[in-house]
């Protein structure tokens, strides 16, 4: 079964054939994402009012002259506060995912290219703990051990998040591990480590990188669940999902208090996902 | 009955690949006469897979084929045929064969229900396995292929693509006028190769049909067909009898393909015989390897776990500069053995020495994998000298210095694998492993995935080396011609035994065991003068 292809490693894409979107799609979605990781970054300086200080009327609707999403329910301007929400969602959710690609990609790095006892009793074993509990309960179970708060919350979430890269950056690695390049690498007397860094680790990166783009979507989604549960960012500080919960019961009479922190999180999401998809279409990964 | 059963007119053919748009075939005409076998060569890349998807409508989409001419089978323009008017031919008229048979069975369907495909009845699927020599067909049937050797499969391929059409439209019972054989032999051993070349054979004497067989081995063509077409970057250089295009080749390049044929009678260069002499005040062997055994076991179905033998109770001396050819089929144990002694793999029982330092060193049989996809040729290559903690312009130096040992420009220390050729890439491997004097140099098939030409100037390549630095060298092989040019000595290897073990020439002439003279009657040799 030696097909003699040879891959392109490198990101530069193929020009023609493999990709699922059209070329200009893909990249046009992956902008997106860049442009809503700017804009959580500098959301401090792009939102007009205080988030947490009463600005206006009460419950002004969206399009109103100075608030342009309108007020909430005590006169805090939606504009700053959704932007500021974006900020803590979206980066919460791109340190919760590196995190859990760091620990992840480690021990499945290590477990997948060491092998025997350390792979399949030791690390491996405790990656299936992870795997078997209930993911979104023992975050909350964590989170309210430690208390509510925005750093708990990551650290809760953080914590149930990796396994999964660990089972697919360990399947990827055995699968490198077993080509004749590494074994050329070990005649070569290169050492542990340098086979690890260099002659493992590039390989699995496209890999990892895909799982993660599409996995941000999923963490945002998460984090605001566990604030619509009140065990996120405490109050007045805003947050999309506790915003959204806190101003529920105003649904029928002001959708927009609620409904617009609401749209943010699908938003977030649907960027997060189509972004992934499109990194996914972009990197070409060896089959 | 002159009415050719394929007609290729001027047949040009463009494909997009890696985004260029490159000619791929140039103005080919073509007759397949019926029941004749054309026998069609070129090396990789001259287009020969290519017109045989042609002819059987298989074009791949995906690459944008722009084409010209016409490709006619049974009176149908295959290149402008309907989608329903090319399922009817190919039904009716088309076989095919190609050269992986795992890959062109599926894998997840029983042999029968594959076969039953095309026939639509069990019994009549056992009879055309009988006809292609499957032993105990009607228990094959409920087989999946994974569970069959590559010969087998090869075979159930040959069933499928001569199984009766059916009723045609014209109410008679039909048999397929053409069988295409993309590199079927390929894949296999010698002696099966053998074997599916006689069925070849026989399929066309007793069904008529004509079979377009595409091979890069002139001896495999000259065997067996009638007519030889030589394609060359896409252009038919040559098509004439067979006996006359191998014996008196009229196109110069058909003269450079025989020419870089290895064969069992090309003379030997002496000069390398010679360096075993050389150590004459060493008594101590380079390797030296003792009852060395090797089994894995395997779990069959439920439960019950077998071990099998894949290198039993070897011993074998290496004298320090000696060239030692290991040749057998797949399955005789000769990588596993060439594993163990580089300490990839690790014996049952036994034991490996190697005298000397540098440890030992491997060229395999697969470039492209044994390189780092990802490193440049520079940086693989450094690895090898990290150890000796050289200045950044002393490796440099010595990475243009190994290239340059191997016939390759300093630019090459840039690029990455994906960029070389499968010919540099092999190079490259040479570079890596013998850049500092290995204590033995493990070659494990160099050469099996290069066309002639190639392999033959990375065989030079090796014994050069060899000769100037003196190295022990292991090769295994599954080519007789390949292990008589490269080995001192040649050992050949079945079921995990060494059954012969001799100076190669009188492992060649005067081979004492049974296994080594089936297996020299089996290698397809043009034999001089008996053109008919």
């Amino acid at each position: 079964m030696s097909t003699t292809l040879v891959p392109r490693w490198r990101l530069k894409p193929v020009a023609i054939g493999g990709a699922h979107m059209a070329r200009p799609t893909a990249w046009a979605l992956v902008g997106l994402l860049v442009a809503v990781t700017l804009v959580a970054l500098f959301a401090r300086q792009l939102a007009p009012y205080n988030p947490i200080q009463p600005v206006g009327a009460l419950n002004l609707p969206p399009l109103s002259a100075g608030h342009l999403l309108g007020t909430d329910g005590i006169g805090r301007d939606l504009l700053s506060r959704t932007l500021i929400g974006i900020q803590v969602s979206w980066l919460s959710a791109l340190v919760v995912v590196a995190s859990g690609l760091l620990i992840g990609g480690t021990i499945g790095l290590v477990a997948g290219a060491t092998g025997g006892w350390v792979d399949s009793l030791l690390l491996m074993r405790i990656t299936d703990l992870f795997l078997a509990l209930p993911g979104a309960l023992v975050a909350i179970a964590i989170v309210a051990a430690l208390g509510p708060g925005l750093f708990n919350t990551l650290i809760g979430v953080a914590l149930v998040w990796w396994p999964y890269y660990a089972r697919i950056v360990r399947g990827e690695t055995k699968a490198l591990a077993a080509r004749p390049h590494v074994e050329a690498a070990k005649l070569a007397k290169v050492g542990r480590v340098r086979i690890l860094t260099r002659h493992l680790l590039p390989g699995v990166v496209p890999t990892a990188v895909i799982t993660a783009s599409l996995d941000i979507g999923n963490v945002v989604l998460l984090l605001a669940a566990l604030s619509f549960l009140g065990l996120g960012q405490q109050s007045p500080a805003p947050e999309l999902g506790a915003d959204t919960a806190r101003a529920l019961s105003q649904l029928l009479s002001q959708w927009w208090v609620p409904g617009i922190p609401g749209l943010a999180v699908l938003l977030l999401t649907l960027i997060a996902n189509l972004g992934g998809d499109a990194i996914r279409s972009l990197i070409p990964v060896r089959r | 009955m002159t009415e050719p059963v394929a007609e290729v007119r001027d047949f040009s053919l463009s494909l997009v690949r890696n985004g260029v748009r490159s000619p791929v075939l140039r103005h080919v005409d073509l007759d397949i006469r019926p029941g004749e076998i054309l026998g069609l060569v070129g090396e990789s890349g001259s287009g020969k897979s290519v017109l045989a998807l042609s002819l059987l409508g298989l074009l791949p989409p995906e690459s944008h084929p722009v084409t010209e001419g016409r490709v006619t089978v049974s009176g149908v323009d295959l290149l402008a045929a309907k989608i329903d008017e090319l399922r009817r031919v190919r039904r009716e008229v088309l076989g095919a064969i190609f050269q992986d048979p795992m890959t062109s069975l599926n894998p997840t369907m029983r042999i029968g229900r594959q076969i039953g495909e095309a026939t639509h009845d069990d019994a009549e699927s056992v009879r055309l396995l009988e006809t292609v020599g499957v032993r105990d067909a009607e228990l094959r049937l409920r087989v999946y292929p994974h569970e069959l050797s590559g010969g087998l499969r090869q075979r159930v391929m040959a069933a499928i693509a001569v199984a009766g059409r059916g009723e045609r439209s014209d109410g008679k019972e039909a048999r397929p006028g053409l069988i295409v054989a993309d590199e079927p032999t390929t894949a296999l051993d010698v002696t099966v190769q053998a074997q599916l070349l006689d069925l070849l054979r026989e399929l066309r004497d007793d069904f008529g049909c004509s079979v377009l067989l595409i091979t890069h081995d002139l001896g495999v063509a000259d065997q067996i067909a009638d007519r030889l077409a030589v394609l060359h970057h896409g252009e038919l250089v040559e098509i004439g009898k067979a006996a006359d295009v191998v014996r008196n080749p009229q196109h110069e390049y058909t003269r450079s393909l025989l020419a870089s044929r290895l064969t069992l009678t090309m003379p030997r260069d002496e000069r390398f015989a010679s360096t075993s002499q050389a150590g004459e005040g060493d008594p101590e062997p380079a390797v030296s390897i003792r009852e060395l055994r090797r089994s894995f076991g395997v779990r069959w179905g439920r439960g019950s776990k077998q071990d099998i033998v894949a290198v039993d109770g070897v011993d074998l001396e290496i004298a320090a500069g000696e060239a030692l050819a290991i040749v057998g089929e797949s399955g005789s144990g000769k990588s596993t053995l060439l594993r163990i002694v580089a300490g990839l793999d690790r014996p049952t029982s036994g034991s490996v020495t190697l005298a000397g330092d540098g440890g030992p060193q491997m060229v395999f049989q697969d470039a492209g994998s044994s390189l780092t996809p990802w490193l440049s040729i520079g940086e693989t290559l450094g690895e090898r000298l990290r150890p000796l903690k050289l200045s950044r312009s002393d490796v440099r130096d010595r990475v243009t210095e190994a290239l340059a040992a191997v016939d390759l420009p300093p630019e090459i220390a840039k690029a990455r694998p994906g960029e070389l050729s499968g010919g540099q890439r092999q190079r490259v491997g040479l570079a890596r492993a013998t850049m500092i004097p290995p204590s033995v140099l493990l070659c494990d098939e160099p050469t099996s995935a290069l066309d002639a030409s190639l392999a033959k100037n990375m065989l030079t390549l090796i014994r050069d080396l060899r000769a100037r630095i003196g190295m022990t060298v292991l090769f295994v092989t599954h080519d007789l011609a390949v292990a008589r040019l490269m080995g001192d000595r040649i050992a050949v290897m079945q079921n995990g035994r060494i059954v012969e073990l001799g100076p190669s020439e009188q492992v060649v002439s005067a081979p004492r065991e049974d296994y080594t003279r089936a297996l020299l009657a089996a290698v397809p040799e043009i034999v001089e003068g008996a053109a008919s």
